[in-house]
């Protein structure tokens, strides 16, 4: 029988405002607090300052690494609607700031995600309704990630949110515009489903601006309206012959896909654009069977703004590019395309960096084609507007403040890419979280009144200390090869393995999550500052643990002999707790308790689902070194025998493992017998990193030295 | 600093025979830095008490707590165990916390739980050493900062005995000759001088000749004014 940890509440934040960074901690705050992850919730790491909904990275990677997978979607979603879908197509800004690049490289955060999130989908994550949904009614207009997820926060605060989308399915740009390839719509459907559970009403096939107008919607007892409607038409220019029907906005081109409906193009299609979205024009053309697909932009190779790893994707499955040329005219013959004629280009920003191309007009050249996909950029659509009273700014976009999410009229809120400038699926997400709040406010209160502060984001790591972090290669996720991958529609790169995936968890340094010194306990003993192996702890009056810098291995935790050190990530007393409830679950008879290491152990290990030794409650820990001697001790009280479990030397996450957790179980041996008690009762054995039969054949071997003399 | 060190356990249970609830009470200040009567000591000290009392059916129930310092009465308020509630009290402090928690609380038995060795400072991760022996009279200006009454197993205040022996003292083989330290030392220093004067008797009514020692801080005496009206 074992156990992971118990339940952590990580959600529930009521604490006490104790501001880390400028006070001293107290073991009276401590006893305040339910769980000592509250601390991190006044300090970010950089995944969670960068991430725009300020997804609490570090906790649910920390769950990944433990096999608590549903737990660990719980806390994404707490902040992200669309888990699946950022698990797939998130720009992840998350690994742009992980702090790991300072010792090897990012976390594989984006790719844990998607592992994680589709492991469990839409049915094994909680959804918590609220007791009443009994508040007013909203409308929601366009059901894209921005308004989801407003809806999704509007129900969770007690609302009854209405979403209107236009087309038969809901899910906004990532249903309508992102290639299957990259985010098949079961993935998307999850969030979509999980959401829709949460007691939010979609009606599809239902554009605001017929049937029913805005003005039609407060009449109809919507209390507040929200747009979500994005950038919903494709930016073309006004050049001869644009109207052909083989000249494709890119939007009408993806959604023709994305709705299964075969776009009809030729054998040698051109896209126009160098972004993202021009990529997967230009990719799904290679799928439908294309001979020749070449993307034209203005922008050279280091200036088109596409991802670098989608360009790359795009060479390898034939995508050819032409840069620094610019369309003139679509040329056409008998009814046919046959060629865009372009011009060359000069520069495509100003002194200033702004977007400003400079033509050379005596450079004309034709590109022959017979299909041409413009996707030079998205525009809002504001034909739902009309009649409504809506006022419009003097570069005709909609009238909005962006500190109350309001539009002219009041009760008419707006978020996403209408309002902002275009970004990413969690950009939206985060847009419509707030536009959510904003409505609470404004229907609860009749005043909106944001507090955009962040808490402080913590800082970089010292070379010095990056240094002694042990390197751990980032697992690299299969990608298919680019001949299987234009053979159809189905994804290009593959979810991690479950292994994979706790390995690259277990590569996340928990920034910001270890080490903090109860100042009124410490007796300035200078024990952390001799036995922390990245030389973090400095005594100046007492102990100073930089939390920026703390590696969160715990082996000051264990060793302070006044109890003065806590862990930022963990419940006081974890292990204890832990053991006391593992050895409550054994059957009558002979008890051992086995404390594994479990860097190198499976989710089933980490959940117990895995096989056990008969009579032993295992406990499986980020690393031995976080077990202390009186836990040893304490677990004696509790059961016939401790067997610690340590990965060998060199092979636990942490430097120094194998030797302190040595030191500490021939410790506890020695107290043991100047005590009179049988020391052997203390067992250790260093397999931790050999898998489960090495657990299991370490623990049956260690018991039956427990009775030798 | 204080250092101290647990006392042989069966020593421990000796002493509670009869104690049906027993709290093991650390003390945050000497013995917490060498690592003998912290927070942690007590709980492993308790655990063990908790051990002998499962196997041996004594049935004792056992609490812990820690406070800054045994040796101040103000620090009794952060009990989080009010230790009158208890048998007995295994103070983990040094013999001036458990006496002086004798003194105030004399209703209460309160037990040493430790021998209190020496006044001694780290000298390597996990390792103190004796360095003051308290005698009230310093005379380390000039031994060269080695103390010869600490050091010396005689105590002896001019230059060696006959029983220094390769460097090293007669009385413990393993123990090096404090004398020779001293030599070797003010040799370094070009302080030999100081080796060579012949020092008189010492007073030893300044170590524990003349009954308990007593430091009296006038300055800081009580202040029985009554405030006026």
């Amino acid at each position: 029988m074992n156990v992971g940890r118990g339940n952590l509440c990580y959600n529930s934040v009521a604490l006490r405002e104790i501001n880390m960074a400028h006070s001293d901690l107290t073991s009276r705050d401590v006893a305040s607090l339910a769980n000592p992850a509250g601390l991190m919730e006044n300090q970010y790491a950089p995944c969670r300052w960068a991430c725009p909904v300020h997804a609490d990275v570090r906790t649910y990677i920390q769950l990944v690494a433990e096999g608590r997978f549903a737990e660990s979607v719980d806390v994404i979603r707490n902040r992200l609607a669309f888990a699946c879908v950022c698990g797939r197509v998130c720009h992840h800004p998350c690994e742009k700031n992980c702090r790991r690049q300072d010792v090897d490289e990012a976390v594989a955060i984006r790719e844990l995600k998607r592992f994680v999130a589709e492991k469990v989908g839409s049915s094994g994550c909680t959804v918590s309704r609220p007791e009443t949904q009994n508040k007013a009614r909203v409308a929601i207009v366009g059901s894209g990630p921005a308004g989801m997820s407003a809806a999704l926060e509007l129900a969770r605060k007690g609302y009854r949110p209405t979403v209107f989308e236009k087309h038969h399915l809901a899910g906004g740009i990532p249903m309508t515009a992102i290639p299957k390839y990259r985010l098949p719509r079961d993935v998307l459907q999850m969030d979509v489903d999980w959401i829709v559970a949460h007691g939010v009403e979609v009606v599809t096939g239902a554009e605001i601006g017929k049937e029913r107008t805005l003005p039609s919607l407060l009449k109809d007892g919507f209390a507040a309206v929200i747009l979500a409607t994005g950038l919903a038409s494709s930016r073309m220019l006004p050049l001869p012959n644009i109207n052909h029907p083989r000249v494709y906005p890119v939007l009408d081109f993806l959604r023709e896909l994305a709705f299964d409906r075969q776009p009809a193009i030729g054998s040698d299609v051109l896209v126009v654009g160098g972004g993202n979205v021009a990529m997967d024009a230009a990719r799904s053309a290679v799928r439908l069977g294309a001979r020749r697909v070449r993307a034209v932009c203005l922008e050279n190779e280091q200036e088109m703004p596409a991802w670098e790893w989608e360009r790359t994707e795009a060479l390898e499955e034939g995508v050819t590019f032409i840069h620094r040329r610019g369309p003139v005219e679509v040329v056409t013959d008998g009814g046919s395309i046959r060629a865009l004629r372009t011009r060359g280009v000069k520069s495509v920003f100003d002194a200033d960096k702004r977007f400003n191309p400079q033509y050379d007009d005596s450079d004309i050249q034709d590109l022959e084609c017979d299909t041409v996909v413009f996707a030079i950029g998205q525009a809002p659509d504001f034909a739902f507007t009309h009649d409504s009273g809506l006022e419009m700014d003097s570069r005709g976009r909609l009238a909005f403040n962006p500190l109350t999410q309001q539009t002219s009229m009041p009760n008419i809120f707006a978020c996403g890419e209408i309002v902002t400038p275009p970004g990413s699926v969690v950009e939206a997400c985060a847009s419509g979280v707030r536009v959510a709040a904003a409505v609470d406010m404004h229907l609860q209160t009749g005043s909106i009144r944001f507090n955009d502060a962040l808490p402080e984001k913590i800082g970089t790591i010292p070379a010095v200390t990056a240094g002694k972090v042990l390197k751990f290669q980032r697992q690299a996720v299969d990608i298919a090869p680019a001949n299987e991958r234009v053979a159809g529609w189905s994804e290009v790169d593959h979810n991690l393995t479950e292994e994979a995936a706790l390995g690259e968890a277990r590569r996340c340094m928990g920034c910001g999550g270890g080490a903090e010194v109860m100042v009124d306990k410490c007796a300035a003993c200078m024990t952390c500052v001799r036995v922390c192996p990245f030389g973090i702890p400095k005594v100046t009056d007492v102990a100073r643990i930089d939390s920026a810098l703390c590696q969160s291995c715990g082996i000051c935790i264990a060793e302070c002999p006044a109890g003065a050190i806590i862990s930022r990530s963990l419940p006081v007393g974890d292990v204890q707790m832990r053991t006391r409830h593992a050895v409550e679950l054994l059957p009558a008879g002979r008890k051992i308790v086995a404390y594994i290491g479990g860097f190198k152990a499976s989710a089933a290990d980490w959940v117990g689902q895995s096989e056990s030794v008969e009579g032993v409650a295992k406990v499986y820990l980020a690393s031995t070194t976080r077990l202390a001697v009186s836990d040893m001790l304490h677990a004696l009280t509790l059961a016939d025998g401790v067997v610690v479990v340590g990965c060998g030397q060199g092979l636990d996450r942490y430097p120094q493992s194998a030797g302190r957790t040595s030191l500490r179980v021939d410790h506890a041996r020695r107290l043991l017998q100047s005590a009179g008690f049988n020391a052997n009762a203390v067992q250790i054995s260093l397999a931790a990193h050999e898998g489960l039969a090495g657990v299991n054949e370490a623990i049956r071997q260690a018991i039956s030295q427990m009775s030798q003399p | 600093m204080i250092v101290a060190e647990l006392k042989p356990f069966d020593e421990i249970m000796a002493m509670l025979a009869g104690s049906r609830k027993v709290l093991v009470l650390g003390c945050g200040s000497c013995v917490t830095v060498c690592l003998s009567g912290g927070q942690k000591q007590a709980e492993e000290l308790a655990s063990l008490i908790r051990l002998r009392s499962q196997q041996t059916g004594m049935d004792i129930t056992v609490d812990v707590d820690c406070i800054t310092r045994q040796c101040d009465k103000e620090f009794f308020d952060n009990f989080k165990f009010d230790p009158r509630g208890y048998d007995a009290v295994v103070s983990l402090a040094c013999g001036v916390g458990v006496g002086f928690m004798s003194r105030e609380m004399p209703d209460l038995r309160i037990l040493p739980g430790l021998n209190t060795t020496f006044y001694g400072a780290n000298t390597a991760p996990g390792e103190w050493k004796e360095f003051c022996h308290g005698c009230g009279d310093c005379v380390l200006a000039w031994t060269g900062g080695i103390c010869p009454i600490a050091r010396c197993s005689k105590s002896l205040i001019n230059g060696t005995c006959g029983g220094t022996n390769g460097g090293k003292c007669e009385v413990k083989p393993e123990m090096d000759c404090a004398w020779l330290l001293i030599y070797q030392r003010l040799r370094e220093l070009g302080k030999l001088d100081e080796y060579r004067k012949i020092r008189p008797a010492r007073d030893w009514r300044k170590d524990r000749g003349s009954g308990v020692r007593r430091l009296s801080r006038q300055e800081l005496s009580q202040i029985d004014e009554e405030p006026r009206q």
